[in-house]
């Protein structure tokens, strides 16, 4: 059994941060809350979500899984506007998700969730962790989407820096340590990623909400940070670009 | 030089020494980079004049493969009308590029160059237009067979044969005055999707691809605005009706193509055709794509250069929304490895390398590397187990050395450097 009602820029929040990464996925539902984990086509990246069930106004559901085409979701979802509530819930007879969004019913197939994995988190040993604020990580993205593919991340003793690369031209982001929330490393840890991919990981992050990074050396990224107002968690990986000849 | 600095066309890689010729390899043709008024590449090849006396007519009678021309200057006021060869027969190869594969380029440039374009301007959304040069254009390109037509023209045919980066080659054009056919037979499976004014293009095109149909003639009619809701037709100018027949077929398969299992191993083709070398490289990960082409010096489009000039275009598994900055030819051949992924039921990452060699020495058209990329999958393979052999192999077949191609392959950089979760 699944019955839920949310605000619908709680569900915008979920299809921000899983759309970019998979379209098929697998929602793990228990009476504490969702949660999903899957990795992209090219096994490049992983997305790690929860959400606890105090993120909905209403929620009630037993344990359960929902296979969901994110693009059709995504496409009902904006139907509605933020403020509104959304009403979903399991039609077990049928096998279908009724989403209700004021007076509109939508009824939408779900996805066979059998043969679908579960993938495991891999054990990592990331020394370095960073915690900043997004509008900083966000605007050191953005100017490297136009010079290169990928970018450098490096975290020193006092502070943290970004750097991409092209043929011609070159963008350097280096945020000292007073600048940062938090900044905790040993040594020396640099990783190369591709932009795509981690601009992807960090668009869900609005304004100074903060963003948690933890790498290593040519080793993957761990992205961290809390939506639907600190009620719900998200963790990414992805794994490094690395250019031995 | 700064060519552009767009995202993907920083891809492009810089040349060393003069610059006209990148210029042209980006141009080709089509957008007058160089400032001239006309392109100076495409003005060399005017030099033929072998049919000049048979169609120094104000009247013109023969058989049309059938073929139509849809001019895109002027756009949405275009030039549509005929294609006709001053003979009789079956003319249907002069119009058919699937079948000229065992042809030289010479054989190619003398049929096409009798092919008179007349010319009608038309509104592009006039396609129900009751000017009888509108209707039997229409019906031409419906045409199954070839079709006696006749046209007189206003003026006599000017210009010599007209070479373009994607539409096969044709020869001298006048403007229509009056243009009378004989009893087309349609196609039957084009002519029910042309009844069908619910059907929407892009189900029409593939179904008719489906239904074992050449390209060149889905495009033929495509073009003539013949597929699609109804108050949606409308006239579509030959050059782009050839990559959105292609474009869109390839993206219908490449939906499959994406989820098939993988192929089991890493495989090589390779084909000569034109003086062009072409590899393909087919690796066993998801659906990526590329496509890299590499202009020697004195081919048709690094005229002047003093070095090869290597251009690329390439998806990875999401697809890409912007055009292909290499052009048309990305589709034609993204259809062609598509094809044949769909007929194993097998996915693969896919990387055609071209050669332009010397030989090459005019622009005849994307049905070239549709054709030319089919034929190299016809072939057998070569099988390795690592990535490695495959480029060691592969490099030897080709010219120029692995290093410089590897420099300028975004897939096969994000195969080689890119890591995967699994890899720690």
């Amino acid at each position: 059994m699944f019955n839920a009602k949310v605000k619908s820029e709680v569900l915008k929040g979920i299809i921000d941060v899983v759309s970019p990464l998979v379209n098929e996925v697998k929602f793990n539902i228990t009476p504490k809350g969702i949660s999903l984990r899957a990795v992209d086509p090219a096994h490049v990246a992983m997305v790690d979500l929860e959400i606890k069930s105090d993120a909905f106004d209403e929620y009630k559901a037993t344990n359960m899984e929902l296979g969901i085409d994110m693009d059709k979701f995504a496409s009902i979802i904006r139907l509605s506007t933020s403020n509104d509530m959304v009403n979903l819930e399991y039609d077990e007879d049928t096998n279908r998700l009724i989403i209700k969004i004021g007076n509109l019913v939508r009824k939408m197939g779900l996805i066979d969730t059998t043969g679908m994995p579960d993938p495991k988190m891999p054990n990592l040993n990331l020394p370095a962790k960073v915690v900043l604020k997004a509008s900083e990580l966000t605007q050191g993205v953005r100017a490297s989407e136009t010079v290169s593919d990928h970018l450098a991340l490096t975290v020193n003793k006092d502070d943290f820096e970004l750097f991409a690369e092209g043929d011609t031209d070159t963008v350097n982001l280096k945020l000292p340590k007073d600048l940062l929330l938090e900044l905790d490393t040993n040594s020396k840890c640099k990783s190369l990623f591709s932009i795509d991919y981690f601009s992807n990981m960090i668009k869900p992050v609005r304004g100074d909400d903060p963003i948690t990074i933890m790498i290593g050396n040519d080793n993957p990224i761990r992205v961290e940070f809390n939506i639907a107002e600190n009620k719900g968690h998200v963790t990414y990986l992805l794994a490094p670009r690395i250019e031995s000849e | 030089m700064q060519i552009t600095t767009s995202k993907n066309q920083s891809k492009l890689i810089k040349t060393p020494k003069k610059e006209s010729f990148s210029l042209c390899a980006l141009c080709r043709g089509t957008k007058f980079l160089c400032g001239k008024s006309r392109c100076p590449v495409i003005v060399r090849y005017h030099s033929r004049d072998k049919i000049k006396p048979l169609i120094n007519t104000l009247k013109i009678g023969g058989a049309s493969p059938p073929s139509v021309f849809i001019g895109r200057i002027g756009y949405p006021k275009v030039s549509i009308g005929p294609m006709i060869p001053p003979i009789m027969g079956d003319t249907s190869i002069i119009d058919t590029p699937e079948l000229w594969l065992d042809k030289t380029l010479d054989d190619i440039v003398d049929f096409r160059s009798m092919l008179i374009r007349g010319k009608h301007t038309v509104d592009i959304y006039d396609v129900e237009n009751s000017n009888k040069t509108v209707q039997f254009t229409r019906e031409l390109a419906l045409s199954k067979n070839s079709v006696f037509t006749e046209a007189i023209f206003s003026k006599k045919p000017q210009g010599n044969i007209a070479f373009y980066d994607e539409i096969q080659p044709h020869g001298p054009s006048a403007p229509i005055k009056k243009f009378d056919i004989t009893n087309p037979k349609y196609e039957q499976h084009i002519e029910k999707a042309y009844y069908d004014t619910d059907l929407k293009s892009r189900d029409a095109v593939f179904n008719l691809y489906k239904d074992g149909l050449n390209i060149s003639k889905i495009q033929r009619a495509f073009s003539v605005g013949a597929f699609g809701v109804k108050k949606f037709r409308k006239f579509v100018p030959t050059r782009w009706s050839i990559t959105a027949v292609d474009s869109t077929i390839s993206e219908t398969l490449m939906k499959n193509t994406k989820t098939y299992p993988l192929i089991n191993e890493y495989r090589v083709y390779q084909h000569n055709q034109f003086d062009n070398r072409w590899v393909i490289l087919m690796m066993p990960t998801e659906w990526m794509y590329e496509l890299i082409e590499a202009w020697y010096p004195n081919t048709t489009w690094n005229p002047y250069g003093g070095g090869i000039s290597i251009f690329n275009s390439y998806e990875f598994y999401k697809g890409r929304n912007t055009y292909a900055e290499i052009g048309g030819c990305y589709y034609s051949a993204r259809l062609a490895v598509n094809e044949l992924l769909n007929k194993e039921r097998r996915q693969a990452g896919v990387v055609i390398l071209r050669e332009a060699h010397p030989g090459y020495i005019m622009p005849i058209g994307v049905w070239n590397v549709r054709e030319s990329v089919r034929e190299a999958l016809r072939n057998p393979y070569q099988k390795f187990d690592a990535i490695d052999k495959a480029m060691i192999y592969f490099s030897s077949i080709m010219d120029i050395p692995l290093q410089r191609w590897i420099k300028n392959s975004a897939v096969l950089k994000n195969k080689l450097f890119q890591k995967r979760l699994e890899d720690f």
